[in-house]
């Protein structure tokens, strides 16, 4: 089934913007619990990289060019990274 | 359009995707883009740009501030107090600045109780506000500044350029993907081409800039880290004042209690936080005043010079002290960078991004980069439309040629609009008269008002003579400031030479140099104008610029 291509486009921007930060967020979440750093430098550290992160994957999101692969691309990693960020950070304190 | 999801040959697909995002991205963002860059690059020299626009401090500069005795600086912060005391004892937040180079008195500002920001300067004398004819009220360079990383709307403006830096991240990349042969396009010009000659200044000054764009980029995104990207402090800390006092080995923010406590004396204070840096002190904020919960906070002095060749600064140091009782809450000693290393390479990304690491040689360098960059969103947003000039690409059915008119419309209001806009905020800091309330803010409003008004102009007249018309005013405008300035205030580039004004005569060489560069644009559309008419086609828009 094809969505009418405006739809496809909005719903692409959107995995792009949206989806794109929360992936993002999730990186940093669990590079945060990852990196042997006290936590407020390792937070930091971490976060310098969400720029290039997000860049990655909104390149693509648009190189896919799927609705659905693309917003499974970002939901999948998203609880999966944040999950686990979050486990290990609960585990470590 | 159609060209997305059409199988292909995996390589070529993958550069047809990326030239789509490329095309669509650069579009959408190259408008907002373009602002932040030009500003940004103009706001390079915001404060040599406020000098000229004060030109009542330039005449009485004969005042150092470095010069200043510990009683000169103690009585001027007893002054700042009791005239903060009588006059925002209801605000949440009070900071007082010593005298500087370019703001010769005790620069006091504090929130109101709408939380908006207020400031005044007093003068060093009486401990009143200066009187205006001695001191006009402006923004001056910092308007700039203020628009490159918000357009003066405050946390929705960051986040809206943030927004836009982040399609400039995805655009500069898809753009290096895309492109075939970096080096060579670099050294390629075809002049008088049409659309090969917008490509290759696209890609010129593009290459050119590539480095320093993403270097300025990604730095201006690292600034507001902690606003944009928040998800690690947020996961880890049900507090992010615990995480700030953590990061930066500084006691926690306190809350406001509600419950009334006096001020101590700040000049006792101050004079304390100075024999504990062992310097003089430059500056100081006071938080929550006349609630319990007061903190103030005294900086070290220092001077932009004693800075040139560090990317990664020392500390200016700070004492914070209750500012009910005057107990010493946390010393902050001046010297070398003693934070962790993410925060040492936040605090470079910082200062490149800010420039002001090596004085003016860096300045420079920074203003053709930056202006080098503005050209190339700006040839990009207009290659699009010549692209599609000859043959229409219909990527929007029956609407392609009104969608076409409304880019080319943003275009014309983005670019010579907004470069009028700025160039009538220097004629509008003269012509403002003194004694209006609010005259700051009138000066940003008339910037906006004029850039709005080359909108509703360019969506008035056909395109070729809006761009026409457009750079012609900007060209009259810049050429004739400094007989506008000699006119209203009695100076002007010979004057400021003979005196030895420097800035000022940097300042106005500089919107000269733009002048005459405008007026080549002129008259260059003025022969493809007439080219045109020559041959009595019918005008199509946007015909003579290509």
């Amino acid at each position: 089934m094809q969505l009418p291509y405006p739809i496809r486009i909005i719903s692409l921007v959107l995995a792009a913007t949206i989806g794109g930060y929360f992936l993002t967020s999730a990186v940093i979440i669990f590079l945060s619990a990852i990196v042997p750093m006290d936590k407020p430098d390792a937070i930091v550290a971490s976060s310098l990289f969400s720029y290039a992160i997000y860049t990655a994957a909104v390149i693509w999101i648009f190189v896919v060019r799927d609705s659905k692969r693309a917003w499974l691309g970002m939901l999948i990693p998203t609880l999966m990274f944040g999950g686990a960020g979050l486990l290990i950070s609960r585990m470590a304190s | 359009m159609s060209e997305l999801n059409q199988p292909a040959k995996e390589q070529e697909s993958f550069r047809q995707a990326m030239g789509w995002l490329h095309t669509w991205g650069g579009l959408v963002a190259s408008w907002a883009l373009f602002t932040i860059f030009l500003t940004g690059t103009i706001g390079v020299f915001d404060e040599d740009i406020t000098h000229w626009m004060k030109p009542e401090v330039t005449a009485v500069s004969d005042f150092d501030p470095a010069a200043m005795t510990e009683q000169q600086r103690v009585a001027a912060i007893k002054k700042a107090q009791a005239y903060l005391q009588a006059h925002a004892s209801d605000s949440h937040f009070w900071r007082i600045g010593l005298p500087t180079e370019t703001d010769p008195g005790i620069r006091v500002s504090w929130r109101d109780q709408q939380n908006a920001a207020q400031d005044t300067l007093l003068s060093l004398k009486t401990g009143e506000p200066m009187p205006v004819v001695e001191n006009r009220e402006t923004e001056g360079g910092h308007h700039f500044v203020h628009m490159h990383y918000e357009f003066h709307a405050g946390m929705a403006g960051i986040w809206f350029v943030g927004f836009f830096t982040m399609i400039m991240l995805v655009a500069l990349i898809s753009g290096i993907i895309i492109h075939k042969r970096i080096f060579k396009d670099f050294f390629t010009f075809r002049q008088n081409k049409g659309q090969r000659s917008w490509l290759d200044g696209h890609n010129a000054s593009a290459v050119l800039t590539l480095p320093f764009q993403l270097m300025i980029a990604y730095t201006g995104l690292v600034i507001f880290l902690s606003i944009y990207m928040p998800a690690g402090v947020l996961a880890n800390y049900s507090n992010p004042q615990q995480f700030f006092a953590e990061l930066l080995d500084e006691p926690m923010h306190r809350p406001e209690t509600g419950v009334h406590a006096d001020v101590v004396d700040l000049s006792v204070l101050f004079q304390r936080a100075e024999v504990m840096m062992g310097k003089p002190g430059r500056f100081m904020s006071v938080e929550h005043p006349g609630d319990s919960s007061a903190v103030t906070k005294v900086f070290g002095w220092f001077d932009e010079k004693d800075y040139y060749g560090q990317l990664l600064r020392d500390e200016i140091g700070n004492v914070q002290f209750d500012a009910t009782n005057g107990d010493v809450m946390n010393l902050n000693p001046p010297g070398e960078y003693d934070k962790g290393t993410p925060m040492a390479v936040q605090r470079v990304m910082r200062i490149m991004h800010f420039a002001n690491f090596g004085g003016y040689s860096v300045r420079w360098l920074y203003f053709i980069m930056g202006m080098a960059g503005a050209l190339m969103m700006a040839t990009g947003a207009i290659l699009f439309l010549v692209k599609r000039r000859q043959k229409s690409l219909n990527e929007f059915g029956a609407q392609t040629a009104r969608v076409y008119r409304v880019i080319e419309v943003l275009n014309i209001a983005a670019i010579s609009g907004l470069a009028v806009a700025c160039i009538g905020y220097f004629w509008l800091n003269r012509l403002i008269p003194f004694d209006i309330a609010d005259r700051a803010a009138w000066e940003i409003k008339g910037f906006f008002y004029l850039w709005l008004l080359m909108l509703v102009h360019s969506a008035c007249r056909p395109a070729t003579k809006a761009w026409l018309e457009q750079w012609s005013l900007f060209t009259l405008l810049a050429l004739l400031l400094p007989v506008m300035n000699l006119i209203t205030t009695g100076h002007w580039l010979v004057s400021y030479w003979q005196t030895g004004d420097w800035v000022s005569v940097g300042f106005e060489l500089t919107v000269l140099v733009f002048g005459l560069m405008s007026l080549g644009l002129v008259l260059f559309l003025r022969r493809k104008l007439t080219a045109t008419e020559r041959y009595s086609q019918p005008a199509k828009p946007s015909e003579a610029i290509s």
